[in-house]
């Protein structure tokens, strides 16, 4: 990615903020469907941010009943501010979400 | 073929240094044919003691009981075990199919397989419940997909050397010297286990793979990472999930697609927790673990 990783993340910020319309729902219940949004996911160009952000259902803010968010997932690394699925591989906040959100 | 590379004590040690004589093996026997007919009706007879029987391997039953899928020597091998389990002093199964009847028993189990004296989680198998040894034990299980070499040999000495009622087993007869413990004790990513940092490909030096690969040895006897493979290393410190392979389960799922090297989880939550914690205890403990993460543990340390 040629963006650095505040500048990429800011322009994240902003398209969520601007109201990206993202697949928040269905929540994957199991590995069944989580390997099928994680394949729609290998299909994009890497660079491709918008689509990452529209297949992933992300939000800016928690999400579920037990307010899910991106520090409490496995993937998230705290110290980087960084979602290592390799799928996804962009910089996020601690408070947003995605539906291949796990624990 | 593990047994081969033994190395604490080694297969050449049994016999120089432990005074065991290997009356035959698939690969170190000398005995043929005829030869090898004779020296097993002697056993059998009570002409030549069987101090210890070590078999590997499932007992098949089909067809129909008979067991004739399976022959050797002349005869269905399950003849065999049960007039040599009849003579032998001490009972040993060695891996998988031996101990729980393994691969081959996983439902529908077409060869009607099962282990000595489990089949799977339930006692009895092909022996009964009630078998016990001419020394007074039931068989001893040394489970694995394969189980490491040095587990066998040393169990071996302690019973050669007279030491076999000093072997604790636990409740599915495993000696407790190598199965109390879990697979992830000694693991070298259990401060990535601690951290709630996850490995994310095969191979990776950092992250533990419970989380996301199906690791499965936070919830696994075995001393896979205490007593190294090769005196070296290990699945999980090579990068590769533990699959579970000395419980009963095993293959875990019973193969079911997409349930190998992969976390499965109900609603983003692991189904199987690491054994004694519940639900509610893994949640909170990963919101703190996470939020405590030191930066080093997000780096690949071991890279210089």
């Amino acid at each position: 990615m040629s963006e650095n990783h505040q500048e990429l993340l800011e322009r994240m910020r902003r398209m969520l903020a601007t109201g990206l319309q993202t697949t928040v729902e269905p929540f994957p219940p199991t590995e069944k469907e989580f390997f099928r949004i994680a394949e729609a996911l290998r299909a994009l160009d890497p660079d491709d941010i918008r689509g990452k952000l529209v297949i992933a259902g992300f939000l800016d803010h928690p999400y579920g009943p037990e307010n899910w968010k991106c520090a409490d997932c496995i993937y998230y690394l705290a110290n980087r501010k960084w979602c290592d699925l390799p799928e996804l591989a962009v910089p996020v906040e601690p408070d947003w979400y995605c539906r291949l959100w796990r624990m | 073929m593990s047994f081969l590379n033994a190395e604490e004590p080694g297969v050449c040690d049994l016999v120089t240094d432990f005074g065991i004589n290997v009356l035959w093996h698939p690969s170190l026997g000398m005995e043929l044919g005829e030869r090898l007919h004779e020296l097993l009706q002697d056993l059998i007879a009570g002409r030549r003691p069987l101090d210890i029987l070590v078999f590997e391997g499932t007992v098949i039953r089909a067809p129909n009981g008979t067991g004739e899928w399976n022959r050797f020597a002349g005869r269905p091998m399950q003849e065999w075990v049960r007039a040599l389990t009849a003579v032998a002093n001490y009972t040993i199964a060695i891996g998988d199919c031996a101990t729980w009847g393994g691969i081959p028993a996983t439902p529908p189990n077409p060869t009607d397989s099962m282990g000595l004296q489990y089949l799977k989680r339930d006692r009895g198998g092909f022996l009964g419940a009630d078998y016990r040894s001419k020394a007074g034990l039931p068989v001893i299980n040394v489970p694995g997909c394969p189980a490491h070499p040095d587990w066998i040999t040393q169990i071996l000495v302690a019973v050669a050397t007279g030491r076999a009622q000093d072997i604790a087993l636990d409740d599915l007869q495993r000696p407790k010297t190598f199965f109390s413990t879990f697979t992830q004790t000694g693991c070298t990513r259990n401060m990535h286990f601690a951290y709630k940092v996850s490995a994310t490909e095969f191979g990776q030096r950092k992250g533990c793979l419970f989380y996301d690969l199906g690791c499965r040895g936070p919830m696994t006897h075995s001393p896979c990472n205490r007593i190294l493979w090769n005196r070296q290393s290990s699945k999980t410190r090579a990068g590769m999930p533990c699959i579970g392979c000395t419980e009963p389960e095993f293959p875990h799922a019973d193969l079911a697609p997409g349930t190998v090297f992969k976390t499965q989880t109900l609603m983003g939550v692991p189904r199987t927790l690491p054994t004694g914690i519940e639900k509610m205890g893994y949640v909170k403990m990963m919101a703190v673990a996470k939020a405590a993460a030191p930066r080093w543990v997000e780096d690949d340390i071991f890279l210089v």
